[in-house]
């Protein structure tokens, strides 16, 4: 009889817990944290395996919305556990507005480079502004400033089917990371250095002349991408962007990319610049997502179905996999981006 | 920061949750407007606002709404007022669909615009009777802007084109007549604007634009109604009013794309953020179907340039040669300016070069206007006649415009006139105001007088419309009017603005006799008189 009771007992008790456990979740409790996002990440953040991995690991949901890098940093934050821009540079910017983050973390890796077309790129090559190297094609940053600043016209490089002068078409550099990254290796470029306070004047009105040109730009680097790629080469001859992008797009989008491969060339600056993913913890629950994000299966998959380098220099992997040619195994002529004073000075020559 | 407690007993509680708002449905909040169409029957909704060029593909959108039972709500409206709905506290949509992403980007201020992806690429071109492109040796050549202009000047091309500051368009060719008239500068700066030459000649130019529209959809239809030479359309539009000019047996259009004036629409639809899962669910089934080899061969055949790797060889049939068509062109646009710069160019549009309107209001003060309907009215006017309000949806008046109040009864209760953007105007105000409500309605008696008041004018220095509201059966005769309209011999159309129990077959009788349109006023009246200022 005690026995029956005591067993009664037990399972009473068993119950009891399993109703416990099931209604306040014990360790199955998923947090969902929304924080502002680059668009050049969405299709990592999107991505059902990586989804799984937070999910089951870390019991982490990441709910976004899009923003570009400096505008996300500059607006106000609140309501965010978290932001992702896609440079440090964003970071210090935070920094000096609101103080340091609960805490932050580099998680991804791209250089920036041009995207073009076929035509664009053999009329480059003859002019000797792009070389090639294997089958990677390098852009001599400084012939194509020069192109840019004298007001060439597409015409004159050999392409009369394209209208006007030459630019690089990028994102706008008040508000979104690559094309504000750009503006840096530009400045960098017109003052055959590293651009800093003691060169500055003499830079940005060079500076503003160019993006002046451009008019109106798009303040997203996916939605630059997405245009690039279905205006055509008539709209968007040539573009800045990450090296992330196009490998993204040729995993995950196979058969289009087979269409089209023999077309779409990135080239890479020399030297370029590193855009470091920072992701900024902006409360207690948002610093799940660094370790989350820093999981190694999440860092693979980062490489192989999005194309981010996760450490710097070298591929984590064969570039082959991505069966698009001309990617560089290593990038090595690298120059640092300006700092965050003489950014936001030239953010704001820019505005 | 959301938790989310995946027990079982919760999920229960969550499901009974989702069926019980479902339940309560979505659809009457926040007063969105009554949708132009609706697709498929579905229990789940997807509300749309859409640009109007996008109203061709409701076959295709109904395949989908069909298949997947979901329900489609389409609304249709110039891209830059859905940039302006954008910008607004709620949206009552779950996406929107502009036809260029350049709206999209400004308007979304807030960043609640998410998956936006480009579904199709079309530029905005000229199209011109065949005969008369011959005539003027735009036929196989290069045209620029310029030899546009030098045969508009001349006199020998008029043409029609949708309000810059309604549609998408509209403002992309306006951009390029700019353009064009500095002399092609890398790009076009606010001290380019305050050119006094400049601004005479856009002014010229303008001029030669036969009748706006506040949307490229009712644009082609309208063109398609006869009597104009040419128009700036999109060129997947101008394909299909060929189709339907080529089924009567008439002269087609010829498409020329002036090298140096080009721009492109890039159809971008985004889903519109608002929490709501089950609709970003719908959104992004019914993307994955747009951007679907299939359904963007069968968009391809809509006369829309589709896919990455250009026209295929079956649908060369629809993009045809001998109408001037170039599948395989290279399309260069020219550069947007920045959004400043970009506003600036359209409020001189709106205030100094458009050709000023001549707009005569019609409104009915009958006594079953009374109460709510009359306040509505008022409220209205407000937004059209004190130019603080109007400012803010680029519906300003210009120096030179007319506009002339005719209240109305069963009989007309006066006539009064303002002249210009200033003090006069603001006292039409004050009359719409003031006007005694009672009496019966004669809504053909209220347009018979404003007619004669057009008589007074050179109808050709004027962008002319009668603009009609009214909310009940109208005694009076049609017949009456239409022969006053008809030895007026000008085309002047009479809009009508539906209100009240207003009769939709007597309204619509006015519009087809003067190629005209009617607007529905009941769900927004503020709306609805938006709506006929882009048409002048």
């Amino acid at each position: 009889m005690k026995t029956k009771l005591m067993g009664l007992g037990i399972l009473l008790v068993v119950i009891l817990a399993a109703v416990l456990y099931a209604v306040l979740g014990g360790g199955q409790e998923t947090i969902e944290i929304t924080g502002y996002v680059g668009g050049e990440k969405i299709g990592l953040l999107e991505d059902q395996d990586v989804q799984a991995i937070l999910e089951e690991r870390y019991h982490l949901s990441l709910d976004y919305a899009k923003a570009g890098s400096i505008e996300m940093v500059t607006d106000d934050p609140e309501g965010q556990d978290y932001l992702f821009p896609s440079n440090q540079t964003a970071l210090e910017i935070y920094e000096q507005n609101y103080g340091s983050p609960v805490k932050s973390e580099i998680v991804l890796n791209t250089p920036i480079v041009l995207y073009t077309r076929r035509a664009v790129a053999d009329a480059l090559l003859s002019q000797g502004i792009v070389r090639q190297e294997g089958d990677v094609l390098y852009v001599d940053m400084n012939q194509l400033t020069q192109c840019v600043e004298e007001g060439t016209t597409w015409a004159e490089l050999g392409l009369p089917q394209l209208y006007g002068s030459v630019t690089v078409g990028t994102t706008d550099p008040t508000k979104s990371n690559s094309g504000n990254m750009f503006a840096g290796l530009l400045a960098n470029t017109l003052c055959g250095g590293v651009a800093d306070a003691s060169n500055l004047d003499q830079i940005l009105p060079r500076l503003e002349a160019i993006f002046q040109k451009l008019g109106y730009m798009e303040s997203s680097s996916s939605d630059l991408f997405d245009q690039f790629l279905k205006t055509g080469m008539g709209a968007k001859p040539l573009i800045a962007g990450y090296e992330s992008q196009l490998l993204e797009f040729a995993v995950q989008n196979p058969e289009t990319w087979e269409q089209v491969k023999e077309d779409i060339l990135m080239l890479y600056p020399t030297p370029t610049v590193w855009s470091s993913h920072v992701y900024i913890a902006l409360d207690e629950e948002g610093t799940a997502g660094i370790d989350a994000l820093l999981d190694e299966e999440v860092q693979r998959l980062a490489w192989e179905k999005h194309g981010f380098r996760t450490g710097l220099y070298d591929a984590p992997s064969s570039i082959e996999q991505f069966g698009v040619p001309g990617v560089a195994q290593e990038i090595t002529q690298v120059a640092p981006m300006p700092d965050a004073a003489t950014m936001e000075e030239i953010i704001d020559a820019l505005r | 920061m959301k938790r989310k407690r995946i027990g079982r007993a919760w999920i229960a509680c969550l499901l009974f949750a989702c069926l019980f708002l479902c339940a309560c449905g979505s659809g009457e909040e926040n007063g969105s407007r009554e949708a132009d169409t609706v697709l498929g029957s579905g229990h789940a909704v997807l509300r749309i606002l859409s640009g109007s060029e996008n109203q061709e593909l409701e076959p295709i959108l109904e395949e989908f709404a069909e298949e997947e039972n979901i329900r489609i709500e389409m609304t249709y409206q110039g891209s830059l007022d859905i940039m302006r709905t954008l910008g607004a506290e709620e949206i009552p949509y779950d996406a929107v669909w502009p036809a260029s992403s350049l709206w999209l980007n400004v308007g979304d201020t807030e960043h609640r615009v998410k998956h936006a992806e480009s579904v199709s690429i079309t530029p905005v071109v000229f199209g011109i009777r065949q005969s008369l492109a011959e005539e003027l040796g735009f036929v196989g050549k290069e045209v620029s802007v310029g030899d546009l202009l030098e045969a508009i000047r001349s006199g020998r091309l008029r043409f029609c084109m949708t309000s810059a500051t309604q549609s998408n368009s509209g403002a992309s060719a306006y951009i390029g007549f700019l353009y064009a008239l500095l002399g092609n500068p890398d790009m076009i700066t606010e001290a380019d604007l305050q050119d006094p030459q400049l601004q005479e000649e856009m002014r010229e130019f303008l001029a030669g634009v036969d009748r706006s529209s506040g949307s490229s959809d009712w644009l082609k239809d309208l063109f398609l109604e006869g009597g104009y030479d040419a128009m700036v359309n999109y060129e997947c539009l101008i394909l299909s009013a060929n189709q339907e000019l080529e089924r009567r047996g008439e002269e087609p259009l010829y498409v020329v794309y002036p090298y140096d004036g080009l721009s492109l629409a890039d159809s971008p639809l985004g889903y519109v953020d608002q929490g709501d899962e089950e609709a970003e669910e719908a959104f992004l089934s019914l993307q994955e179907y747009l951007l679907s080899a299939d359904t963007q061969d069968a968009i391809q055949r809509t006369g829309r340039r589709s896919s990455y790797t250009g026209i295929s060889e079956a649908n060369r049939e629809v993009f045809r040669e001998d109408w001037g068509v170039q599948p395989d062109r290279v399309l260069s646009p020219f550069r947007m300016p920045e959004a400043d710069v970009l506003f600036e160019c359209l409020n001189l549009y709106q205030t100094n070069f458009r050709k000023p309107s001549l707009s005569v209001y019609c409104l009915d003060y009958s006594g079953s206007m009374s109460g709510e309907g009359n306040e509505q009215l008022v409220k209205a006017m407000e937004q059209l006649l004190i130019q603080e309000n109007a400012a803010r949806n680029f519906l300003q008046a210009s120096q030179n415009e007319v506009n002339i109040l005719i209240p109305f009864d069963d009989e007309v209760m006066g006539v009064y006139t303002a002249e210009g953007n200033g003090e006069e105007l603001e006292k039409l105000y004050e009359i719409v105001e003031e006007e005694d409500i009672g009496g019966g309605t004669d809504m053909y008696a209220a347009a018979e007088a404003g007619l004669r008041e057009l008589e007074n004018y050179d109808l050709s220095q004027y962008t002319p419309a009668i603009i009609l509201l009214t909310d009940g059966q109208s005694g009076g005769s049609y017949r009456d009017f239409a022969s006053a309209w008809e030895s007026l011999g000008a085309d002047v159309p009479v809009f009508s603005i539906m209100f009240g129990d207003a009769d939709p077959e007597q309204l619509e009788e006015v519009a087809d006799r003067t190629r005209a349109r009617v607007f529905d006023g009941r769900e927004d009246l503020t709306g609805a008189f938006r709506s006929v200022k882009g048409y002048n």
